[in-house]
C-alpha cells in the first residue's frame, strides 16, 4: 500500500510541483493551503510523512509542528519542513519544534525523492 | 537652550529620521527588486533551456516512433537510445521544476516590497496628519511639543515595520537547496 504524504504550502504552484513529484514516486499526497489545513487534515487521517512550508498565513510550519507534536498520533511520525528559509536560527528552531530534517527551497525533485525514500522508505 | 534653537534642533531630528527611515526601507526595497530581478531572470533563461530539451527529446522520441512504424528495425544504438530517452526526458521535467519554483520565492519578495510600501504610506500619513495638526500662528513650545509627538510616533512606526519584515528568501540563485536531516 501507498505510503501518504501530508504536504504544506500555501503556494498552489508548489502544492502541485511537490504532489507531482512523489505521485510519480509512488506515493499518495494529501494537500494542505496551510498549517490550520495541515492540522485539520492531519487530524482526519493519519499520514506517514509531512511536508511543510514554514511561512503561511493562519498557522506557519513550526507552530503546525509543535500541535502535531502535541498529538500521540504524530508523536513520531517524520517531519520535513521544504521552506526558502535556510538560517541556522531557523533550522534550530525547527528541530527544536520537533522536525526530523530541513529541505531549502528550491527543490530538486530526484533529492527530494531521495530524502522522503530514506526517511520512510 | 534657546527657544529657536529648540525648535530647530527638533525639525533637525524629524527631518533626519523621515530621511533616515526612508532611506533604509528603500533600500531594502531595491535590494528586493534586484534579487527578484535576477531570480525571474534565472528562472526564464533555465525554464527556456528545459522546455528546449524536452521539446527535442520528444522530437527525437518521434522520430524514432515513426521509423519503427514504417517497417525499419531499430539499430542497437537506437534501442538504446530510445529506452534511456524517458530519462532524459524525466531530467529536463525536474530541471523544470526547479526552476518553476521562482514563483514562490519571488511572491514572498514582491510581497515583502508591498507591506513596505503599505508601511511607508502610513508613515507618510503620520507625518501628514501630524502637519495638519499645527495651526500656523501656535506658540514655538505647542510647535516643539507635536514635533515631539511625530518624531516618537515615525520612530515607533519605523521599528515595527523594521520587525515585520523579517527577510524569508535569500536565494539569488535558482540552485537546489541545501538538505539537512536531524
Amino acid at each position: 500500500m501507498a505510503k501518504t504524504i501530508l504536504a504544506v504550502d500555501d503556494s498552489s504552484s508548489l502544492r502541485q510541483m511537490v504532489a507531482f513529484s512523489l505521485k510519480a514516486a509512488g506515493y499518495q499526497v494529501i494537500e494542505a493551503v496551510d498549517g490550520q489545513d495541515g492540522l485539520d487534515k492531519a487530524k482526519q487521517q493519519a499520514v506517514d510523512l509531512v511536508l511543510t512550508d514554514q511561512n503561511m498565513p493562519k498557522m506557519d510550519g513550526l507552530t503546525l509542528i509543535k500541535s502535531l507534536r502535541g498529538l500521540p498520533t504524530y508523536a513520531k511520525v517524520p517531519i520535513l519542513m521544504l521552506t526558502t528559509e535556510s538560517s541556522d536560527e531557523m533550522k534550530s528552531k525547527g528541530r527544536a519544534a520537533g522536525a526530523n530534517g530541513w529541505l531549502v527551497k528550491p527543490f530538486d525533485p530526484q533529492r527530494l525523492i531521495e530524502v522522503v525514500k530514506k526517511v520512510i522508505g | 537652550m534657546t527657544r529657536k534653537k529648540i525648535l530647530g534642533s527638533h525639525v533637525k531630528r524629524l527631518l533626519s529620521g523621515v530621511s533616515d527611515h526612508g532611506r533604509r526601507h528603500l533600500n531594502e526595497v531595491e535590494t528586493d527588486l534586484v534579487q527578484t530581478t535576477l531570480l525571474l531572470e534565472e528562472a526564464v533563461e533555465k525554464l527556456t533551456t528545459s522546455f528546449m530539451a524536452i521539446h527535442q527529446a520528444v522530437d527525437a522520441r518521434q522520430h524514432s516512433i515513426n521509423r519503427l512504424l514504417a517497417g525499419e528495425a531499430p539499430s542497437a544504438e537506437e534501442s538504446e537510445k530510445l529506452t534511456g530517452m524517458s530519462g532524459e526526458i524525466g531530467q529536463h521535467v525536474n530541471t523544470a521544476i526547479t526552476s518553476m519554483q521562482f514563483q514562490d520565492m519571488t511572491s514572498q519578495l514582491l510581497d515583502r516590497t508591498l507591506r513596505r510600501v503599505s508601511g511607508l504610506r502610513e508613515f507618510l500619513t503620520t507625518l501628514s496628519e501630524h502637519g495638519a495638526d499645527i495651526a500656523p500662528d501656535c506658540h514655538s513650545e505647542e510647535i516643539v511639543e507635536r514635533l515631539g509627538k511625530v518624531s516618537m510616533a515615525l520612530a515607533i512606526q519605523s521599528l515595527e515595520l523594521r520587525s515585520m519584515l523579517r527577510k524569508s528568501v535569500e536565494q539569488r540563485h535558482l540552485e537546489s537547496g541545501d538538505v539537512e536531516l536531524f
